[in-house]
């Protein structure tokens, strides 16, 4: 066969695959904004509601990434940015699915989110399957906060980790050659045991990101830190039991947080809730964006940083 | 025999040429070798698919999509079909007006095949929409750009197909679109002084 005639088969043969490729687009676009279980009624113009969504483990991820999607707490961020300059936006409902991050992300969220408040904007937080540690140091900075009865919730405390391989090294014959600087330079070292100052100092920077939690804690809600204090020891709850200590305000699904916020920022029941939206693409785009990204692949291969603090429930 | 003709993948070059030679596209459809009437049709078809998608791929998508996608693509194509040989009978008017011999079959055939660089709007506007980069603007400047591209194909066919100059085969495949604007002006016109006679009255 001719070679032109070879280029126009493989040109009509790629024009058929994006007409498929857009047709499926399409299609999922439409189931997988149908059971999303998020009612949006009447036009979308107009004032109305915005939604913020922190999902996952929350981290600092401020790179554009393998294929320049913005993810982590910076796109967290610059969405709370875009419904502050959105005159449309009366009320912000921010849903929590998270079991918290790392100590500087969750301050980030917290801090923004208290900017919002002050600007008079209601926020209602929304609390999923789990939002703890930093997920409900988050929410804390919100007007009003929602749980369902079975989330789990409440988990003040913070929490570092570090894996002691010294007996397993000596074992298998291993060991590290250590040229430092300072005595503290390799604190928190897998390679050997943790000395007693080193733990003093570790136990000094946990022991200020909690008084910094529980004070924000406290503003958040209104209440003092010696209120806060006798429950904030790590536990979990179920959003019965914040209710009962008061790390909550309310019982109630998704929708009740939307109609909260909605009356809060008094605007009608059928006022439009402004979602984030992603097309299939760009989903399967960040997941892979997830696979191949480089905190994955220096977890892989074990270079993630060791100096982690985070105000996270580890169960 | 359809199957030998199109095992013989000649029909290939009626695209090849309305992408890269205009006039030997012409050539081809003069010589009725292979047959290309029927063939044709199949880029007015294709364009009104890709229009289809492209346009849902644009606008909130909903379940009418699966109806537009399975016989709305029929009306739309018998839309463009209309268009065409309405535009091919003014224009095989325009030709016989500059002396030229009428050939209305020949230039179905000829403006079904300049449609066919229509059908990349969906690929290249698909691209913009992906990245979120500005792709409204770039949708309607890439519809514009491959309009005029539809548009110097169906040209040069006609300089081709009369041996005329480029100027004059310009005005021949505009002529449609200036009479029927000038039509719809003084349409306008009429009903305007019609509709004032009527509230004075």
């Amino acid at each position: 066969m001719d070679r032109n005639r070879k280029l126009l088969i493989s040109i009509l043969a790629l024009l058929v695959l994006s007409a498929v490729i857009a047709i499926v687009d399409i299609s999922i676009n439409m189931q997988y904004k149908k059971p999303s279980g998020i009612s949006i009624s009447g036009p979308r113009i107009g004032p109305g509601v915005g939604i913020v969504r922190i999902e996952g483990a929350i981290e600092m991820v401020s790179s554009g990434g393998t294929f320049g999607i913005r993810q982590g707490a910076e796109s967290i961020i610059d969405r709370l940015s875009d419904l502050e300059g959105n005159s449309s936006i009366r009320a912000v409902v921010v849903r929590i699915n998270s079991p918290g991050g790392t100590v500087a992300a969750t301050q980030e969220i917290y801090q923004k989110l208290w900017r919002l408040r002050k600007k008079n904007i209601p926020l209602v937080a929304s609390l999923g399957d789990v939002a703890a540690s930093g997920g409900y140091y988050a929410a804390s900075a919100c007007n009003y906060i929602m749980a369902d009865f079975g989330t789990i919730t409440g988990s003040i405390g913070v929490i570092a980790l570090s894996p002691n391989l010294k007996k397993l090294l000596e074992k298998l014959g291993i060991g590290m050659n250590v040229i430092k600087s300072g005595k503290y330079k390799d604190i928190l070292s897998s390679f050997r045991d943790m000395t007693p100052a080193e733990r003093e100092l570790i136990q000094q920077i946990i022991d200020s990101s909690y008084r910094k939690f529980l004070k924000d804690v406290a503003l958040g809600r209104n209440q003092n830190e010696s209120d806060i204090a006798p429950i904030a020891d790590g536990r979990v709850m179920n959003g019965e039991t914040a209710l009962k200590y008061k790390l909550i305000d309310g019982l109630g699904t998704f929708e009740d947080a939307l109609d909260k916020a909605r009356q809060m920022a008094g605007l009608s029941p059928d006022a439009p809730v402004y979602d984030e939206s992603k097309s299939p693409l760009q989903e399967l785009l960040l997941n892979l964006q997830g696979m191949l990204g480089a905190g994955s692949l220096y977890r892989a291969a074990g270079y993630e940083n060791s100096y982690r603090v985070e105000y996270r429930w580890e169960p | 025999m359809i199957l030998s003709e199109i095992r013989s993948m000649r029909w290939t070059d009626f695209f090849m040429h309305a992408l890269l030679d205009p006039r030997a596209l012409y050539r081809m459809v003069g010589r009725n070798e292979p047959r290309g009437f029927l063939l044709s049709f199949a880029v007015p078809a294709a364009v009104a698919v890709v229009d289809i998608i492209t346009h849902s791929l644009f606008g909130r998508e909903t379940s009418f999509f699966y109806y537009k996608i399975t016989y709305g693509w029929i009306l739309w194509f018998l839309l463009i079909f209309f268009r065409t040989v309405v535009a091919a009978a003014l224009m095989d008017m325009a030709s016989q007006f500059f002396g030229y011999k009428g050939n209305i079959r020949e230039l179905v055939i000829v403006l079904n095949f300049s449609l066919f660089p229509e059908v990349f709007i969906l690929p290249l506007a698909y691209i913009f929409k992906i990245f979120r980069f500005a792709p409204l603007f770039f949708y309607i400047l890439i519809s514009m750009g491959l309009t005029v591209w539809s548009a110097l194909i169906a040209i040069q066919c006609i300089s081709e197909m009369h041996s005329a100059s480029i100027g004059r085969s310009a005005v021949i495949f505009l002529f449609p679109i200036l009479l029927i604007g000038v039509t719809l002006i003084l349409a306008f016109i009429l009903l305007a002084i019609l509709g004032v006679g009527y509230f004075v009255g």
